[in-house]
């Protein structure tokens, strides 16, 4: 069955785990590029060509995506550990949609103070 | 109401209907045993008490796992899909492969491991609260529904899986029980409680709710003391 089956969930928590796999895969991918990105810009005139085309408007899209991946992941992963200490089981429903909640607040104010941080 | 059941026969998998016709207070598992006894004779499941308690008769009901003999039929509309469980080799028809199973629940040694003196027993008290620390996790009827939608059992077979787990968990937090180490170095193995990512799809689909996700997640806290 293999990968596939992560994605035969049967409820909101299952489509959770899901998708924490699915961000925490893309963090890392995320991290990797990033570092490979920023050690290859060995000169000041490099430097300021490639992020004057990474930092800008156009770009918005798949920082505030980024966003959303990090922000959903941190918010899911600390309900798993919640739960992992043994705590709220019976809650479960009602941490799953603070967790929702807080997430979707977090991603929205991380893209506005980024959008607001970009100016022109 | 029509019934679309997954089939398998000789290595061949089919969808079928059949039309049933449904009275008040009918559950699932009388709509099988209308179809076998009516239209197809050849038709497999499994079931034996008709009560929740022996937990032969779990099936997968328009996606999700349940017991036919607990499950009215007036929930569902016009239609309802029948399959097998997942994870578990089928057999035939809605009969799966319970061999595994039981081999993982055994593995945990699920039975009071106590320092018995059988020529002069001598009765095993327990307080009230001592029994409440475990007694929930005692409803398990291994229906084999947790196992059916875990993911780490998905991916990997020799996971010991929730029902297993739980057992270990039960007998663990039994006043009476002097076999927590040899339980303990059991679940800590690769397979074990390490296994478990908290999707929490057993605490949802268990017929019993007993919160095996819980169960792991305590017995884990017990193999780090
Ligand atoms: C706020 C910080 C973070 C928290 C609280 C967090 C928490 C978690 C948790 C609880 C899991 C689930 C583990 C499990 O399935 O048993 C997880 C999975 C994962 N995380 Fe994170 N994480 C964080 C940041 C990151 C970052 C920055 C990366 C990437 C560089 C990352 C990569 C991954 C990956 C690849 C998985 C999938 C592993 C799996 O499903 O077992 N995480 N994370
Ligand atoms: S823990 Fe619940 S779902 Fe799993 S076998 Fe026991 S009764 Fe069935
Ligand atoms: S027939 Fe025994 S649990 Fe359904």
């Amino acid at each position: 069955m293999g990968v596939m089956s992560w994605f035969k969930y049967k409820s909101p928590f299952g489509l959770a785990f899901a998708f924490q796999r699915i961000t925490g895969i893309i963090l890392l991918f995320y991290l990797i590029l990033h570092l490979c990105y920023l050690t290859s810009l060995q000169s000041r005139e490099l430097y300021e060509t490639l992020t004057s085309i990474t930092v800008s408007r156009q770009f918005i899209i798949f920082d505030s995506l980024l966003i959303l991946c990090g922000v959903f992941h941190g918010v899911n992963g600390i309900r798993i550990i919640i739960h992992e200490l043994g705590i709220g089981h019976e809650l479960r429903r009602v941490v799953l949609a603070v967790s929702a909640i807080i997430a979707i607040l977090g991603w929205i104010i991380g893209s506005y103070i980024l959008f607001m941080a970009l100016g022109d | 109401m029509k019934f679309v059941i997954r089939r398998f026969k000789d290595d061949k998998s089919f969808w079928q209907s059949f039309e049933v016709p449904v009275k008040k207070g009918m559950t699932l598992l009388d709509g099988l045993f209308y179809i076998r006894e009516n239209i197809d004779p050849s038709l497999a499941f499994r079931a034996s008490c008709r009560m929740g308690i022996c937990g032969s008769c779990a099936v997968k009901v328009n996606g999700r796992p349940r017991l036919a003999c607990e499950t009215q039929l007036s929930k569902f509309k016009k239609e309802i899909k029948i399959e097998p469980l997942d994870n578990f080799r089928v057999i035939r028809d809605l009969v799966t492969e319970f061999e595994g199973f039981f081999a993982k629940h055994k593995k945990v040694k699920p039975y009071l491991i106590a320092n018995t003196d059988y020529e002069n027993p001598i009765e095993q008290l327990q307080t009230p609260e001592e029994l409440k620390k475990y007694y929930i996790f005692t409803l398990c009827i291994k229906c084999g529904s947790c196992l059916s939608v875990c993911p780490s059992s998905a991916t990997l077979e020799s996971s010991l899986g929730p029902a297993a787990l739980v057992s270990a968990y039960r007998f663990n937090a039994d006043s009476r029980d002097r076999g927590k180490e040899e339980r303990l170095k059991i679940v800590s193995e690769s397979f074990g409680v390490w296994r478990c990512h908290s999707a929490m799809e057993c605490s949802e689909v268990c017929p019993k709710q007993i919160e095996p996700a819980k169960a792991i997640q305590l017995l884990r806290r017990e193999t780090l003391r």
